[in-house]
């Protein structure tokens, strides 16, 4: 028996296999789930997500969310979410460049703190795709 | 008969019109199908989100939440969507013609120029007005929500409805009411969203064992609920868009064609008077002739 994994962000769906474990980070620390685990709803903290298929190890960025767990089908609703094997070390490390840079100067600049809490969710997500991606090797 | 220059400035005046109108509907076209493509990706999210909700709703009857609990329904919130510019045939009409049948204590919140105007043209109580751009980002639509449910956690509005045009296809787009909050009815919201997307709802496992939540469940059922209006709103407002988009193609592409019509009728005329006026001068020179020799 194994689990059905589904990640979904707002622009699409991203992930969606047969998976036989996942572990994923949680507001309450990180959590692995395998098959027959019981309902479980939780907070997704920006993170790595580690996916065990067969003999293989996947490793996913995602920014924050949900996770839903219910029968053996794991489903996770984040604002975004990148498999880290498409990107390299050189777009991430610009990329938290970019999101710092941006933030620094729009908390410099008042702009409203909705678009400032989207700036740090950029960041939160560029920092996962970094750790994901050290996690890998 | 109109003498020939008259009819030859018509002529240009409506080729003019009649540019005019096609490039409006080109560029609606390409409008439309991006309005369309950002709509359908955010399907899957949304679907998931009330599949969440839904599994829940076994487990909220004991839950004393703002998001669920119903209250006595003093204000209607109602969100309209309409657009910014006109020119998209009877789209806004037809929209509100269902505001006109909802009774005078509801408290409305406007998207777009043309709702806003109705609003204050039928002396309705609006509490804010927005405007979106084109491409509805998440973060414009967020400052309404935002403000939605500020206003219904303040209980100055007692529901959260939304009146919007539904994209049905390209030719028929149908106003609708939507309501959000309270999230009381999860089972019959969860089936319309199934059948507005046309996806099967059968796959959804039966799960009966007690549900773990992390951290507490009041504060993942305050947040996930929060987010369903956000998605929800953002959805609709898409779907909104779509429609006027696709309203506006239809009109302006009608207009093309009558341009056209005109044209050809205008174009006749033109060369009926033109003959005319050849066939007289003729006639004058060889009456002027005839009356030399004789």
């Amino acid at each position: 028996m194994s689990l059905t994994l589904d990640i979904v962000t707002p622009d699409a769906k991203v992930y969606s296999e047969s998976v036989d474990e996942v572990g994923f980070p949680t507001s309450e620390g990180r959590i692995h789930v395998l098959p027959h685990h019981i309902p479980l709803i939780a907070k997704l903290n920006a993170g790595d997500i580690k996916v065990h298929k067969g003999n293989k190890v996947e490793m996913l960025a995602v920014g924050t969310g949900f996770v839903e767990v219910y029968g053996d089908k794991v489903s996770i609703l984040t604002d975004q979410a990148i498999n880290v094997e498409e990107v390299d070390d050189k777009d991430i490390d610009e990329a938290i460049k970019r999101a710092q840079e941006a933030l620094e100067e729009g908390k410099k600049s008042d702009i409203d703190a909705a678009e400032i809490e989207r700036l740090e969710a950029a960041a939160r997500f560029a920092m996962a795709q970094q750790i994901a991606r050290g996690k890998r090797r | 008969m109109a003498n020939t220059r008259d009819i030859r400035n018509r002529i240009k005046g409506v080729k003019n019109t009649r540019q005019i109108t096609k490039a409006m509907q080109m560029v609606a076209t390409s409008k439309m199908k991006r309005a369309q493509e950002s709509a359908k990706s955010g399907r899957p999210y949304a679907l998931l989100l009330a599949d969440v909700i839904g599994s829940l709703s076994g487990n909220v009857e004991d839950v004393r939440q703002t998001f669920f609990a119903t209250r006595p329904v003093k204000h209607r919130g109602i969100l309209v969507v309409s657009t910014d510019k006109g020119l998209c045939g009877a789209l806004n009409a037809n929209l509100f013609r269902i505001l006109s049948d909802i009774d005078s204590s509801a408290k409305f919140v406007s998207i777009g120029k043309r709702a806003s105007q109705y609003l204050s043209r039928a002396r309705r109580d609006l509490l804010a007005d927005f405007t979106v751009n084109d491409r509805a980002p998440f973060a414009e639509v967020r400052k309404v929500v935002e403000f939605l449910l500020w206003s219904y956690e303040q209980e100055t509005i007692d529901t959260v409805e939304i009146v919007y045009t539904s994209f049905v296809n390209t030719l028929v787009q149908e106003p609708e009411i939507v309501q959000l909050l309270p999230l009381t009815d999860l089972d019959s919201m969860l089936e319309k969203l199934h059948a507005r997307f046309g996806a099967a709802d059968d796959e959804t496992v039966k799960d009966r064992r007690e549900i773990l939540f992390e951290p507490v469940r009041d504060e993942i059922l305050a947040e996930l609920a929060a987010l369903y209006v956000k998605q929800e709103i953002h959805q609709l407002i898409l779907e909104a868009q779509a429609s006027e988009h696709s309203a506006r193609m239809v009109a302006m592409k009608s207009a093309t064609d009558n341009a056209g019509n005109l044209l050809d009728e205008l174009t006749l005329q033109y060369n009926r008077a033109r003959q005319a006026a050849i066939t007289q001068e003729i006639l004058e020179i060889s009456a002027a002739a005839f009356a030399e020799n004789t």
